[in-house]
């Protein structure tokens, strides 16, 4: 493949991803990642697998119910490719454990599933200078973003509003296709291929189906990333 | 003057489209920002995460011109 060859295949060998969330989305980008040969990707979850979850979070069977995703995670990936290095980390991301926890990434993939979440990581990528690749998913709507301030808003520029309680049923299909999406945000950020979703939000209604890519300015009063200076 | 609301998602829900599946036509007085417009059709600002119009995103204070669609999104935190 142009541009990727063995000088791309040694960036991604020695990269590393921090896989904020192994649900829908991280699923879908770590089998990605993990296969293409990411060197080191640390996954990062709290939570254990629920009956729920089995729609979309391929990773996991009936027989891992009540167990910790990071950890099965981190086996399966590792099995799909036994050449990289995959840690588990079961613990919240929130703003006290968050720059600890992305310390040393090259890039950061936001799979979580709320906003509170995704605002600590947000922080947390800004001020250790990461790239954060933003996507979140609910029925057949899905948004992506490749966030890395002040060359690009942050997601506090542009995501404001708080979710309505109640988030509509998931088929497996949403978040699959936008934990692929991250992953390819990853790889082509790795190995300097192609252009990434810079200062562009997909938005992806699946139902019309319908597929738009606008652009997005930084917010000159964000209170997360205002105080950064474009280069 | 007209604009046209498009909804995605389980915003439909809320804004009831007329023209066709995903669109609503809506008259205004004219110089009315989105927020007051939305707010006009009784539709909960927390239910509207993002809009835009010719590939650009828009905020909440973005004055639609006649004849204007605008797209409006749900908001979506799922994982
Ligand atoms: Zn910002």
């Amino acid at each position: 493949m142009p541009g990727w060859g063995q000088k791309g295949q040694e960036r991604l060998a020695g990269a590393r991803v921090f896989l904020a969330g192994v649900g829908g989305l991280g699923c879908a980008a770590g089998v990605y990642l993990a296969t293409a040969g990411v060197g080191r990707m640390d996954v990062c979850d709290a939570d254990a697998v629920e009956r729920s979850n089995l729609n979309r979070q391929f990773l996991y069977t009936p027989r891992d119910v009540g167990r910790p995703k990071a950890e099965l995670a981190r086996d399966r990936l590792a099995a799909l490719n036994p050449s990289i290095e995959v840690s588990a980390l079961v613990t919240e991301i929130d703003h006290a454990t968050a720059p600890e926890l992305i310390a040393g990434a090259d890039i950061v993939l936001d799979c979580l599933d709320n906003l509170e979440t995704r605002f600590a990581l947000n922080r947390a990528c800004i001020a250790a200078r990461v790239p954060m690749v933003y996507a979140a998913a609910a029925d057949w709507t899905g948004y992506l973003s490749f966030l890395k301030p002040p060359e690009t808003p942050c997601l506090e520029c542009f995501v404001t509003r708080t979710p309505p309680p109640v988030e509509p049923a998931i088929p497996g299909c949403t978040p699959g296709t936008l934990g692929a999406l991250q992953a390819m945000e990853a790889l082509k950020y790795l190995t300097g291929i192609g252009n990434v979703f810079a200062g562009k939000l997909l938005v992806m209604d699946g139902a019309e189906p319908r597929f738009d890519v606008v652009a997005v300015d930084r917010d000159p009063s964000c209170a997360a990333c205002s105080k950064l200076k474009a280069k | 003057m007209t604009i046209y609301l498009r909804s995605g998602g389980k915003l439909r829900d809320q804004l009831k489209p007329d023209v066709d599946e995903y669109t609503r036509r809506v008259e205004v007085d004219g110089d009315l920002t989105l927020k007051e417009i939305l707010t006009t059709l009784g539709i909960p600002l927390a239910f509207v995460a993002f809009a835009f119009t010719d590939g650009m995103l828009r905020r909440l204070d973005y004055k639609p011109s006649d004849g204007e669609t605008i797209t409006l999104q749900p908001p979506v935190s799922g994982g």
